[in-house]
């Protein structure tokens, strides 16, 4: 049938712009309004899992933290913390809070960077957060502190903003100085009140309802009562609870024929979200202060199946992580500053298994090591990789919703609905992507649990 | 073409720039926007015109006076995209050591693609989109070259500069040892026997890893002259082996060693 003719049509955005990777999405509408969604992985696979073979215990976190730039902390930390399992290593106090504010200090940068530069721009009309200066020069400088100010943190405690090198096996190479972390927390104050003026001017921006979608979300339940990012379980909002362990009977991962990068499906067969609103949704309840405000201003009702939101979700994390990362430099504060804060190991075989609630979702980190520390297995699951089918899911019923309000909709304004779906997942395609694309037009279905 | 010539005053033009990632984890261009204290300066003295990852109305086709390249040709598809920005751009930068050098994704090019999708699935896949990863700088000509995993801030401002001043940027070009012994660190390799590559890698980092008690990763790639047999005789006097010396070396940067003795050191015998 002739494009055009009856409504029929495609809808390409080749290269989606403002997020992290190579990645397209194609659309067909079908005479009868049916619609079809691809999100097309095109980054180029770099075989992570393989390198990693052969290669000693303590080489892994300085190779694997090169999957993405933009979670290179947390991808450090989950290693680091794997590793120690599988050797029996506990952490330190110390370790534990200095790596939990490596982590808010990623998540902060990352944050920043999705919400301010990435995702904001859209709801003010602007194409680049560079044009979006010129009409909201206050708000956009002060996004750059406090992405500048995540990036300090990281500096501060991992060496490096990008691909942390002070992150070791058993704690760190250098602790930072007490005199430093006392302006950091003095930096971390003062963000707190322009951060709650952003807040406000989200809360001021309406969000469309055609992206709102019944979905299931995943997420770590906290180590304690309290709002955090490292977990001891895996949950879902259909209220089941998965040990740690069992994370591949959990994430079921496959491979499509469109993508570079697998896709996820829960046992049940249902596509599921990870993120920051995932994180809200479930334990949104155990936000306290500020951060709690700022999730009743922005998240109507606790959570509307919308992932347009996301990026407020994100804005409301931003809130928890200042006071959190204010409170952890406090701990810190009050304990002995003298290093040097790197336990002595012993080297063994064993098998170890860390999950970290990272900027886009559950990040999961799994190694086997023989008795000579070399790594003999590794798997990893990315937060955007478990996304991409809940996000074709959230494209084609976003598509349907606009044709079924306007048949005549245009193709600019299905890309822009379209790429602010996509944009909300906040995907790192770098990260989703360590497989291959398979040939064929059929998409296969190899359920990840048979790998051997 | 806007690239000031040198003598040429900076203050008429504004460059039409691109930045671009090939296959990579992003890291370099973040570094760009990682300069927030003069993003906003930057972009009023740069015309950036091409940037997907932080805009969404780009013009794809449009001559650029510099383009800025990060990461490796592991598609073909990349380096159809390489080819194309090469041709469309009068000053091309390397972003990076994948760029430079191959970086991480190179390190295991004497496997086949099949070889190492059987490693990760152990099973036989056929592919589409995947070939050997090379650094970009291995395909067309570039007009500089910044290294590191990621590149440093302030060379890449030197960079952006000089091309604004008409001129060029002098990166060090010594190894990390001398920046180390500067900072008066004691040695990771006489003092604690460690692997340490700061005698053979390229300076510019301040020699940050062994200033945090770590060894040198090695991560902005060999220094052009890198004394490989003493440097080699010095760490295995520390009874550190050849393959593990070979190993650390060609991690970030396997394809500049292919020349070296580095190869017949490890004996091949990775795994």
């Amino acid at each position: 049938m002739p494009s055009g003719s009856s409504g029929a049509r495609t809808v390409t955005i080749p290269h989606l712009g403002r997020v992290e990777g190579h990645g397209g999405i194609f659309v067909t509408v079908g005479a009868d309004q049916r619609v079809e969604v691809d999100m097309d992985i095109h980054e180029g696979s770099r075989y992570y899992e393989a390198l990693l073979l052969g290669k000693r215990y303590d080489e892994v976190q300085g190779i694997i933290t090169r999957v993405c730039a933009i979670c290179s902390a947390h991808h450090t930390v989950a290693a680091l913390n794997a590793i120690e399992n599988a050797l029996g290593i506990t952490e330190t106090h110390r370790t534990r809070l200095l790596r939990g504010l490596l982590l808010l200090g990623g998540t902060i940068e990352s944050h920043a960077l999705h919400v301010f530069a990435l995702a904001l721009p859209d709801f003010l009309g602007h194409g680049s957060v560079m044009s979006m200066a010129r009409t909201h020069p206050d708000e956009v400088s002060f996004a750059l502190r406090l992405k500048q100010l995540g990036n300090r943190v990281q500096e501060l405690i991992g060496g490096r903003s990008v691909h942390p090198i002070n992150t070791l096996i058993g704690g760190f190479g250098m602790l930072p100085s007490w005199i430093r972390l006392e302006q950091l927390r003095a930096e971390l104050v003062a963000a707190r009140e322009p951060l709650i003026g952003m807040v406000q001017l989200a809360a001021g921006i309406e969000i469309p309802g055609w992206a709102a979608r019944p979905t299931v979300f995943m997420a770590l339940r906290p180590w304690e009562e309290h709002y955090r990012f490292r977990g001891v379980s895996i949950c879902t909002s259909r209220g089941d609870e998965h040990a740690l362990e069992d994370y591949r009977d959990v994430v079921r991962e496959l491979t499509v024929d469109h993508s570079h990068a697998k896709h996820s499906l829960l046992a049940s067969g249902e596509t599921f979200m990870v993120g920051s609103l995932a994180r809200l949704k479930l334990w949104g309840h155990l936000l306290e202060g500020p951060a709690q405000e700022a999730f009743n201003l922005l998240i109507p009702q606790g959570g509307a199946d919308n992932i347009l939101l996301n990026s407020w979700a994100q804005l409301v994390e931003l809130v928890h992580c200042l006071e959190r990362g204010i409170e952890l430099c406090t701990e810190l504060l009050g304990m002995d500053e003298s290093g040097p804060e790197l336990l002595e190991h012993e080297v063994r075989a064993g098998r170890g298994i860390a999950a970290i609630e990272v900027p886009r979702g559950t990040l999961f980190h799994e190694y086997s090591l023989d008795d000579q520390g070399i790594v003999v297995a590794a798997n990893i699951i990315t937060p955007t990789a478990q996304n991409l089918a809940n996000a074709e899911g959230d494209l084609r019923h976003a598509a349907e919703q606009l044709l079924t309000a306007d048949s005549a909709c245009d193709d600019a304004s299905l890309k822009l609905a379209l790429s602010m779906v996509a944009r909300a997942y906040d995907p790192c395609i770098s990260c989703s992507v360590h497989v291959l694309r398979e040939p064929g037009g059929e998409t296969r279905g190899t359920a990840y649990a048979d790998r051997p | 073409m806007n690239v000031p010539r040198a003598g040429q005053g900076i203050a008429a033009v504004r460059p039409k720039v691109g930045v671009f990632g090939l296959t990579g984890c992003a890291g370099d261009q973040l570094q760009i926007l990682n300069c927030e204290e003069v993003l906003l300066r930057l972009a009023e003295r740069l015309d950036i015109v091409d940037w997907v990852m932080a805009r969404s109305e780009n013009d794809a086709v449009c001559r650029l006076d510099i383009a800025f390249v990060e990461g490796v040709v592991a598609t073909e598809r990349d380096l159809e995209a390489l080819r194309t920005i090469r041709a469309r751009s009068a000053y091309l930068v390397a972003i990076g050591t994948c760029a430079v050098l191959g970086g991480l994704p190179a390190m295991r090019n004497d496997l086949s693609r099949e070889v190492l999708q059987r490693e990760v699935y152990h099973q036989e896949v056929p592919f589409l989109d995947s070939v050997e990863a090379h650094a970009a700088a291995d395909f067309v000509p570039f007009d500089a070259k910044l290294p590191g995993c990621p590149i440093e801030r302030h060379e890449l401002l030197q960079t952006i500069n000089a091309l604004l001043a008409g001129t060029r940027a002098e990166l060090p070009t010594m190894p990390v040892c001398w920046e180390c012994k500067a900072k008066e660190n004691l040695c990771r390799v006489v003092r604690f026997g460690e692997v340490c590559c700061g005698a053979m890698t390229r300076a510019g980092c301040g020699a940050r890893c062994p200033s945090h008690n770590v060894p040198c990763a090695g991560c902005r790639g060999p220094v052009e002259e890198p004394w490989w047999d003493a440097n080699v005789t010095m760490l295995k006097g520390q009874g550190i082996s050849g393959k593990e010396i070979a190993d650390r070396m060609r991690r970030f940067s396997a394809p500049a060693w292919m020349t070296l003795n580095l190869e017949k050191e490890a004996g091949h015998a990775q795994r």
